[in-house]
């Protein structure tokens, strides 16, 4: 696929300081830039407090920023018809709760313009979408809270939107709801949808994400593919298994990152190493049964980025 | 945009409607419509007055009472609930927003008074044969008078918390109702002053020959005036809040 030319999503220069009438003003957002193509999913990562949520709020018109350009579909963030194509989860979504799951639907269809039998139809739709057919009479204060989450989902999608922002969507579900939300978020990408998601759950951006952007301290640490970012150079990963309960000394002489679960053997070797150690494997009666490049998980890439900064790696 | 205000007018009349306060209220109002034949007795035809006196001075603090139990808390729960997050990342304006919580607080208020008032013509029916339709004017002046406690209510629950906002209504409605007491008419601030007396049509109507439509078009007039500059107050205050 061509890269296409315009970003559905641009932000340049985001910066929001809160003033305060006692003290120093507090920087939240200091210098933030991204921009989301159709059809991509970027993921926005940082610990607590380094600004994800207020970049969301800023380019939603929640927030006044202190400065920076925000376009959403080529138009000004806060001009009139900007966020009409937009669907939004918040972190944690909230709803009024005297109100049933399909009355909430209404009110929303009817803010995005849509008419009443597109509201009907539409809202149907996306309740079986997040596994909430069943509850559309439900009154919201029966809910849990990730049945709320999936009706966020639901709201934030039923104006097919062009453009989704997710702030943390797989918060306060289950690991089936994870994978249906992952399921979603992947659909829609292939649908043309541009896609930020904000989260804490790293392995969900892994699966999701085209590409990430790293906040720190309100600004962009690091920023690009998440193969690129997360790839080691010169390592592959090597899985094997009827090694025996512990690796001959020789291949634990080459091994690296070794770990053993549910009788299988995973280590990293060396590149110029694959061959010696594959054939160490197949001479102590084992088999091999992976071998590939060696990926950083995104939490150990986060953990070294963030230390490398100062910033405690637990916090986030 | 009118489609987006109707929308959010909607959800608050709904809203409202799920409450029990608005029927507390009017049950409470009916209980005192019942009992004011109960007052002292006065000469045929003067007890129809006061009648009509307590009954209108009764919508007025019952319509009072439910309409600042309902628009104190509305924005500042939205905002401090983040419900308010669904609908301000759609394509709304935060001015459609804040007119659209007013015109659904109105609505339901209105429709609270209209219950109200058909409460005491009932009562007035049934203990004084008499129908007493002139009571829709005072409760016209006491729909217009709430239009605008809403109108600034709104408007300062957009900036601060309830408890705030029911001390400035009820310091609007002092200084509202107190041109008479602060200023003397010769005085050039009496043009000026941020009158609702206009508004307080208890007594023509209870004791006189009500007001005509001219006078009724008057006060419709002054009250969007009220209206309009609360609202727009209140929507630029909270245009510039981060929520």
């Amino acid at each position: 696929m061509s890269p296409p030319t315009a970003p559905a999503l641009r932000v340049v220069g985001a910066r929001k300081q809160y003033e305060s009438m006692l003290g120093k003003p507090k920087t939240a957002v200091a210098d933030v830039s991204l921009e989301v193509y159709p059809g991509e999913v970027l993921g926005l990562l940082g610990p607590n407090g380094a600004g994800k949520t207020t970049t969301l709020k800023m380019l939603l018109g929640i927030v006044r920023p202190s400065g920076g350009e925000f376009e959403i579909l080529g138009r000004p963030a806060r001009g009139p018809g900007a966020r009409a194509r937009l669907g939004f989860l918040p972190e944690q979504p909230y709803f009024p709760q005297h109100v049933t799951a399909a009355e909430a639907l209404r009110l929303y269809g009817r803010l995005l313009g849509m008419d009443r039998r597109r509201i009907i139809s539409r809202s149907r739709e996306m309740l079986e979408e997040v596994g909430l057919g069943a509850e559309a009479r439900t009154q919201l204060s029966k809910f849990s809270r990730g049945m709320l989450q999936r009706l966020g989902l639901a709201q934030a999608l039923l104006g097919e939107p062009e453009v989704l922002i997710l702030d943390e969507p797989a918060s306060g579900l289950d690991p089936i709801g994870q994978r249906d939300v992952r399921n979603t978020v992947l659909k829609m990408r292939s649908a043309g949808t541009a896609v930020l998601l904000s989260s804490h759950q790293l392995s969900e951006v892994e699966a999701v994400c085209d590409r990430v952007t790293i906040l720190s301290r309100g600004e962009v640490a690091a920023s690009g593919d998440i193969g690129d970012l997360l790839n080691a150079a010169g390592r592959t990963s090597v899985r094997a298994r009827g090694v025996g309960e512990a690796l001959p000394e020789t291949l634990a002489a080459l091994a690296e990152d070794i770990a053993f679960s549910g009788g299988v053997w995973m280590f990293a070797v060396r590149d110029e190493d694959v061959r010696r150690a594959l054939e160490m494997v197949w001479e102590c009666g084992g088999s091999v049964v992976a071998v590939e490049p060696k990926r950083e998980s995104l939490e150990d890439y986060f953990s070294v980025m963030l230390a490398r900064g100062g910033v405690d790696p637990d916090a986030a | 945009m009118l489609r987006r205000v109707l929308a959010i007018a909607g959800s608050v009349v709904a809203d409202a409607k799920r409450r029990r306060t608005p029927y507390v209220v009017l049950l409470f109002a009916g209980v005192m419509a019942a009992a004011i034949p109960m007052l002292p007795s006065y000469s045929v035809g003067v007890i129809q007055a006061v009648y009509r006196e307590v009954a209108l001075a009764m919508v007025w603090v019952a319509s009072l009472v439910l309409a600042l139990s309902l628009a104190a808390g509305r924005v500042p729960s939205e905002v401090e609930r983040r419900t308010v997050y669904n609908v301000l990342s759609k394509d709304v304006r935060r001015w459609e927003y804040v007119l659209g919580t007013w015109l659904g607080l109105t609505a339901t208020v209105w429709l609270a008074i209209a219950a109200f008032t058909a409460v005491c013509q009932v009562v007035a029916l049934a203990i004084y044969g008499e129908a007493m339709s002139v009571l829709w004017q005072g409760a016209w002046g006491i729909a217009l008078e709430m239009a605008v406690v809403l109108a600034v209510a709104v408007a300062v629950s957009c900036v601060i918390g309830p408890m705030v906002v029911v001390a400035v209504v009820a310091l609007v409605l002092f200084i509202g109702h107190s041109r008479g007491a602060l200023v003397t008419s010769d005085s050039p601030l009496w043009r000026y002053y941020p009158s609702l007396d206009q508004l307080v049509v208890i007594n023509p109507v209870a004791h006189g020959s009500g007001i005509g439509p001219r006078y009724a078009t008057f006060m419709f007039v002054s009250a969007v005036a009220w209206v309009v500059a609360a609202l727009l107050l209140g929507s630029l205050g909270f245009s510039r809040r981060d929520l």
